[in-house]
């Protein structure tokens, strides 16, 4: 039993980084009604920055901090540069920039930080010694790191919440998300919005990717593929328009897959379970999910009119 | 804007130009046999495979208006089951080609069967998990059956009626010839199916399905046939590699490789016969001659020096098309060919609606007098 609470303790704060990322999506697809490929990369640069500050001799959250800012910024300028000339074009052109954007973001990091092809360490957000922790009964400890990741990514997410539901700008998203024609007729900016939109999401990339930094230790050019794989797989199970079923999916996507390659060490006595199967066997669910519930747990199917 | 030269659609002027357009590219495949290196013709081979890729893609997303980001796993499971067949159970590679044929079309099928209820990024989801979970299975029933990491490669021997032998340069002359052969297949079968009953049907799913479904098109059949096809064809790209290369490994078909084929195809023009394969031979050729030649560029900032300088200047390009040529290579070669000559389509034999067409032309007519 205690084992088991260890692994999903452990679960929780890989899967809040997979909820953030999986937020930031969801506000981009509420917003365009695209999924951002390019979501996890651009984290990735903006992660690499923060590393680059931190190196100039500052501490880590003030890295994070001005690192976000310029992914908030960047995230409004790629929306503003690319995606909206690309909408204006086709549906398509949208997917195709983004995925083009996935490869760009991706080698434009290894350019500019040359360091990334061989991984750097990095430093983390939290206390991480090797007694940082609380024990909560017997050999099951709460790691101060994995508990400031999960509070973090709840604050965050409290925050958009707040931010969605109590202001006028988040009743301006949602007005877009819901109807941009009807949005645009009552005066409501839905190219600001917009930028807004891709602003926070690159933010919250780019905490995340500060964030699964810390946790391995270590930034490489591969770490947010696999990250923004399973978010993109968190967000699909969550209801791609749904912010709670974004946080709702990650922390679920991040405790089956802690328990999956944990838990049963030799499931079936096999031995085909390991780490990369429990990716593989997350999907898997998340497929069984879909069948059933085409539009994710708590997504809004669209009813079209004809 | 005057045209300045107009033929009819079938005429024999019509027929004489696309004549001598298929003569000019079969002439310039057999210079290209004549004059090019081995190491140039094994590079066609290799540009071929993401073509068949990319026509299978074109196919499915095209025509049919389903995304898929799995097409790394279709090829990738082609190819595995030809290195498995011909290594482990010594078959005839030909009959292995027969085989991971139909074994992709049955996996294409599956994973056609969820797209019937998803659409968009759902589907593109589900198809990403494919391509993600694949390499691991196979990795990991590798291990088990036959505790190696990697099977052996092909390295297809060319038969002996043709008169070559099994020398490295005569096996590129062999895989040239066969990987463009493969790509016409492809070609011919897309094309065929497109300009089919069935074909019509594809394109009417993708405008609008209740429309289609409507007017009595049955949206489950053709979807997941559609992707079954779709996937055969990109086993046919898998067994290409697997029979140029020296091993298989699972890592060879990633999730880039069908990133790799998105952008071709985006890059030649989707929905169109011939866009997927300029735009796999552009992407190609662009990619190696950028890894190649920019290191050597001095006069570049230090900071673009080293590999990584292709893929970003290749997005590049991809995003700047999406702007300049939205119907990618082969469309603005159409629009820009449109200038210089017209085809007008040809009139309709149907006799109702010929009397309609006589009718709105006279009626048009009267308008512009």
């Amino acid at each position: 039993m205690g084992e088991f609470l260890q692994y999903v303790i452990n679960g929780l704060a890989l899967g809040a980084i997979y909820s953030l990322v999986a937020l930031g999506l969801v506000v981009i697809y509420r917003g365009t009604g695209h999924l951002n490929f390019a979501q996890g990369e651009m984290a990735l640069f903006a992660t690499f920055g923060a590393w680059w500050i931190y190196d100039r001799g500052v501490t880590m959250w003030f890295a994070v901090i001005i690192a976000t800012v310029f992914a908030f910024i960047g995230g409004a300028v790629i929306e503003f540069g690319l995606m909206r000339p690309a909408g204006k074009k086709s549906p398509l052109a949208v997917v195709v920039v983004s995925i083009a954007l996935f490869q760009g973001m991706n080698s434009l990091t290894n350019l500019v930080f040359k360091e990334s092809s061989d991984g750097v360490t990095f430093q983390s957000l939290f206390p991480n010694e090797p007694l940082d922790f609380y024990r909560l009964s017997g050999e099951t400890i709460w790691r101060f790191q994995d508990l400031g990741i999960l509070v973090t990514v709840l604050i965050l997410t409290g925050g958009l919440f707040l931010l969605f539901q109590k202001t006028k700008v988040g009743l301006a998203m949602r007005m877009v998300a819901n109807n941009p024609d009807s949005a645009k007729l009552v005066g409501v900016s839905t190219n600001k919005t917009l930028m807004l939109s891709w602003g926070i999401a690159a933010a919250l990339g780019a905490v995340a990717g500060a964030m699964i930094g810390g946790l391995n230790a270590n930034l490489n050019i591969f770490t947010m593929f696999e990250i923004f794989l399973l978010s993109s797989a968190a967000a699909t199970l969550g209801g791609l328009d749904s912010p709670l079923g974004a946080l709702v999916g990650g922390l679920l996507l991040g405790v089956i897959k802690s328990l999956v390659s944990n838990y049963p060490k030799d499931w079936a006595g096999s031995g085909y379970v390991n780490a990369t199967t429990a990716v593989a066997a997350a999907f898997v669910i998340i497929l069984i999910v879909l069948v059933v519930r085409p539009s994710g747990l708590f997504g809004s199917s669209r009813v079209e009119r004809v | 804007m005057t045209v300045p030269f107009t033929i009819q659609q079938n005429s024999p002027q019509h027929w004489a130009a696309r004549t001598g357009a298929v003569a000019v590219l079969f002439a310039g495949i057999y210079y290209v046999y004549l004059t090019a290196t081995t190491a140039t013709l094994q590079s066609v081979t290799e540009a071929t495979i993401i073509a068949i890729a990319a026509v299978a893609l074109n196919l499915l997303l095209g025509f049919n208006g389903q995304i898929s980001i799995g097409h790394s796993a279709f090829a990738g499971i082609a190819s595995f089951v030809t290195g498995y067949t011909v290594s482990q159970w010594d078959w005839n590679p030909y009959q292995s080609l027969i085989l991971s044929v139909v074994v992709c079309f049955g996996v294409g099928f599956l994973v056609g069967l969820p797209a019937l209820r998803l659409k968009g990024p759902y589907l593109a989801l589900v198809t990403l998990a494919v391509a993600f979970v694949w390499p691991t299975i196979a990795a990991q029933f590798l291990e088990k059956k036959i505790d190696d990491t990697k099977l052996a490669g092909l390295r297809l021997d060319p038969p002996g009626w043709t008169g070559l032998e099994g020398n490295r340069a005569d096996r590129a002359i062999y895989m040239y010839w066969l990987g463009l052969l493969l790509l016409l297949v492809a070609y011919i079968v897309v094309r065929n199916l497109r300009k089919s009953r069935i074909g019509r049907s594809l394109v009417a799913v993708r405008d609008n399905e209740t429309a289609a479904a409507v007017m009595g098109v049955n949206l489950r059949l053709t979807k997941t046939i559609t992707f079954g096809i779709s996937a055969a064809i990109a086993g046919m790209a898998g067994w290409l590699f697997a029979a140029i290369s020296d091993t298989i490994i699972p890592r060879n078909f990633l999730i880039l490789q069908a990133i790799i084929y998105l952008l071709a195809l985006f890059l030649g023009g989707p929905a169109t016969y011939t866009g997927p394969i300029v735009g796999a031979f552009t992407y190609f050729f662009v990619d190696r001659y950028i890894r190649q030649n920019v290191p050597d560029w001095t006069f570049l900032p230090a900071i673009v020096q080293g590999g990584a300088i292709a893929p970003l200047l290749l997005s590049i390009v991809v995003i700047a098309f999406v702007f300049v040529a939205p119907f990618g290579l082969v469309g603005f070669f159409k629009t820009q060919g449109r200038r210089f000559m017209n085809v007008a389509p040809q009139p309709l034999s149907d006799p109702a609606t010929a009397r309609l067409q006589q009718h709105t032309s006279a009626a048009t007519a009267a308008e512009s007098e």
